[in-house]
């Protein structure tokens, strides 16, 4: 597959709605019609075929838009990482394979990297030459984060890590991972917490695949045992991990994945235009119940964007993320959710006399219906953003 | 608009915009519908010539706000809109001025000869009716006025007669559109400034309000039912704040999703709002029932339920 590559990337500044329509006529250009999912002609792209993608998005402006130019990135704001976004949205096309690197460890080490590391690191995100993953999470560690055990002690130059992290998405396909491990004990909580850019091919280092809902092998345990990793490669602080550890999950909550609104539209739109394809289909779509759950919808979608454009402002103005990244991560996940069980519920007695349009969607939606059960966990369980509102942004008396 | 103008912000007159609507709330129709424009609320986004302020509809969807938080008893929204929709003509300087108070039937029309959902018509001096598409402005006086107290007894809905009904103006279609639209933006900052309200009150209820040795705010339910009404406060204003921008390209946005899910959620908050109050929430003197009313009555009319049915069903047809 080739892609268009002598692209002229607009000047946002010769007008607003220059970069969305960039992104939206490269975009429909170039999206091979095999990796739209609400195409007939749709097959699972393998993982070379989406890094060659993602490769030609970055080379056309349609990634890395506020990183430095000199790391990659284009200099520009995060209105037009939300302008590229909504047209990412608009197009069923499939997940990012990079996005651990280009929205976690990106963001991260551009926050608390040496120079070093930026340069070392953040061109080969972009260029999508390193897949990243995750390793916060532990068994004992999942919602309490602040209890995980993972240890990391200095010795000369060099940290020796032991320990084990699980629900590691993509550890099988990551070359780094980025790493929360504690110098001291336990009882320490949110003190002496270390954060580490870790080669996983280091010596040590045991990837166990855990098959998930869906039937596949999204997510891992990471053993690590006497992993040595050495001190150039801890980003920020020694005890800078909690912090940085916190900004990590609040941009996870507030700007990954902008996309969300203008996918999930995409999503009812295809859904619909499924149903429309199929006599039977079709006639549930004037049943009045069906059409109130639409608008309602509709109206979900509409918050959602507001919300996410709210967002971007906010940061625009300089104002710190804080914690509003669990109104939205909340307000998304419990409706997207909501949404897969009425696509499932809308497509359950698709079979081989309906149409293909309706057999594809019924593909589509059921593996997505099953996926949705993470979404209200991964990212923050639903009550902790609750908690996180009512504690930050209502600021609730616990106690008098 | 001056260029001095264009660094006002709407948060430059809430303070100022607070205090005339407290002050108003304390007097009869025309005793607000002086003070409200004396203090240039009535004519915020209404033409300079008319005597209006001729700011940005943002402006006017501020003051919405703060009058639903405190659930004015005027037709505020009707008189800012009416202010905007006739201008140039003497009406809309007698509206900015205070001197007519008139008011919108939200549903019915000449054709039908039957209006209603037209709030604080017994009071009013004018008001707007739908005619196929454009809309007049009768004299209140020439309609048969029947009022309904069954939601609402303090400030009743109303069904209006229209025979003998005497015109003041005609809207025409396109501005008759319009003021729909902007309808939509208004009330739906109106309804949200009134759930607003009830959410902070009722926060501040709980963190008083001890039982089990401790402030009801220490419990998880009660905190996770206070932030989920946070999430829809603060996910509506943004909508509607989006609502009113243009997009990338300058296109007007449809408000149509962002009124009715802040229309629906309103009614969820205020319902929250009274169930936390426990059996404090169910009298007379705490004021959540009146607000409860008043977003009802705004759900009554503009048929939000046909509203949110009538947004699935243009989606599924463009689809
Ligand atoms: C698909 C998927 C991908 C993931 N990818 C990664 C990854 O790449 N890297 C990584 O580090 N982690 C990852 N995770 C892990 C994720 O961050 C954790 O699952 C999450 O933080 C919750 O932890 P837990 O699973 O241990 O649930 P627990 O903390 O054990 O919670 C169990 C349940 O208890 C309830 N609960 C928890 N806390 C509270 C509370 N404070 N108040 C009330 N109720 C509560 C909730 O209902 C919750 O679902 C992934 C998870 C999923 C599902």
């Amino acid at each position: 597959m080739t892609y268009q590559t002598d692209v002229t990337i607009p000047d946002p500044a010769q007008g607003r709605e220059l970069y969305r329509a960039h992104a939206r006529s490269w975009l429909a250009a170039n999206l091979p019609e095999h990796m739209r999912s609400d195409s007939l002609a749709y097959r699972a792209p393998t993982l070379e075929e989406c890094t060659l993608w993602e490769r030609a998005m970055h080379r056309a402006g349609l990634a890395g838009m506020t990183w430095p130019t000199e790391y990659g990135g284009f200099g520009l704001t995060l209105r037009e990482h939300l302008a590229v976004n909504k047209e990412i949205g608009a197009l069923m096309m499939p997940e990012s394979v990079g996005s651990v690197g280009k929205e976690l460890a990106g963001p991260i080490i551009m926050a608390v990297g040496t120079e070093a590391q930026k340069a070392e690191f953040l061109p080969r995100i972009l260029r999508l030459e390193d897949y990243w993953c995750q390793g916060f999470s532990e068994p004992d560690a999942g919602s309490d984060l602040a209890r995980l055990r993972t240890k990391a002690e200095l010795e000369g130059e060099t940290w020796r890590i032991n320990g084990q992290k699980i629900w590691t998405s993509g550890a099988m396909k990551a070359t780094y991972c980025l790493l929360l491990a504690r110098t001291g004990t336990v009882a320490d909580k949110h003190k002496g917490l270390v954060m580490f850019a870790v080669p996983m091919n280091s010596p040590g280092i045991t990837v166990r695949p855990i098959k998930s809902i869906d039937g596949k092998e999204s997510f891992a345990e990471v053993f690590f045992n006497n992993v040595e990793v050495a001190d150039s490669l801890r980003l920020g602080a020694p005890d800078e991990g909690w912090s940085a550890a916190i900004r990590v999950l609040s941009i996870e909550r507030a700007t990954n994945r902008m996309y969300r609104p203008w996918r999930f539209e995409a999503e009812l739109r295809s859904l619909l235009r499924a149903c429309k394809s199929d006599a039977v289909l079709a006639r549930r779509l004037d049943d009045s119940d069906v059409q109130r759950r639409v608008g309602e919808i509709v109206g979900q979608i509409d918050g959602l964007k507001g919300l996410i454009e709210a967002s971007v402002e906010h940061l625009e103005s300089g104002a710190p993320i804080g914690a509003r990244g669990s109104l939205s991560k909340f307000y998304w996940s419990e409706c997207h959710q909501a949404f897969a069980g009425f696509a499932y519920d809308l497509l359950a007695q698709v079979g081989p006399q309906s149409s293909p349009l309706a057999r594809r969607a019924k593909a589509h939606f059921t593996t997505g219906y099953l996926f949705a059960r993470a979404e209200t966990i991964y990212a923050g369980v639903s009550e902790v953003q609750l908690d996180i509102i009512a504690q930050r942004i209502l600021n609730l008396a616990k106690d008098k | 608009m001056s260029t001095e103008d264009d660094t006002l912000r709407p948060e430059d007159f809430a303070d100022a915009a607070l205090a005339a609507i407290t002050d108003a709330a304390g007097h009869d129709i025309a005793g607000a519908a002086g003070l409200l424009a004396e203090a240039g609320l009535l004519g915020i986004s209404a033409a300079e010539d008319d005597g209006g302020l001729g700011l940005g509809l943002e402006f006017a969807l501020s003051l919405a706000a703060i009058a639903g938080r405190e659930n004015l008893g005027f037709p505020f929204v009707e008189q800012m809109l009416l202010a905007r929709a006739f201008a140039g003509t003497p009406q809309a300087a007698a509206l900015i001025a205070g001197e007519l108070v008139a008011t919108i039937a939200w549903q019915g029309d000449v054709g039908l000869g039957l209006a209603s959902q037209a709030p604080f018509a017994g009071v009013c001096g004018a008001v707007l009716v739908a005619r196929d598409g454009e809309a007049v402005l009768f004299e209140r006086e020439s309609l048969q006025v029947s009022e309904d107290p069954a939601l609402d007894p303090e400030r009743p809905q109303s069904w209006l007669g229209l025979a003998g009904a005497r015109e003041i103006a005609v809207l025409d279609t396109e501005g008759f559109a319009a003021l729909r639209r902007e309808a939509r933006l208004l009330q739906g900052a109106y309804v949200t400034g009134l759930a607003e309200a009830a959410l902070e009150t009722t926060a501040a209820y709980l963190e008083t309000r001890t039982q089990f040795g401790r402030p009801l705010s220490a419990k998880q339910a009660v905190r996770h039912s206070l932030a989920r009404m946070k999430l829809l406060v603060e996910k509506n204003k943004a909508a509607l704040a989006r609502a009113l921008a243009a997009d990338e390209f300058g296109a007007a946005r449809d408000a149509r999703a962002a009124f009715v899910t802040a229309a629906a959620d309103a009614g969820f908050v205020l319902e929250r709002a009274i169930h936390l109050h426990g059996a404090m929430g169910f009298t007379w003197e705490v004021p959540l029932h009146r607000a409860l009313r008043a977003v009802r009555k705004i759900d009554a009319a503009f048929d939000t339920p046909a509203a949110l049915r009538g947004l699935g069903k243009t989606f599924i047809d463009a689809a």
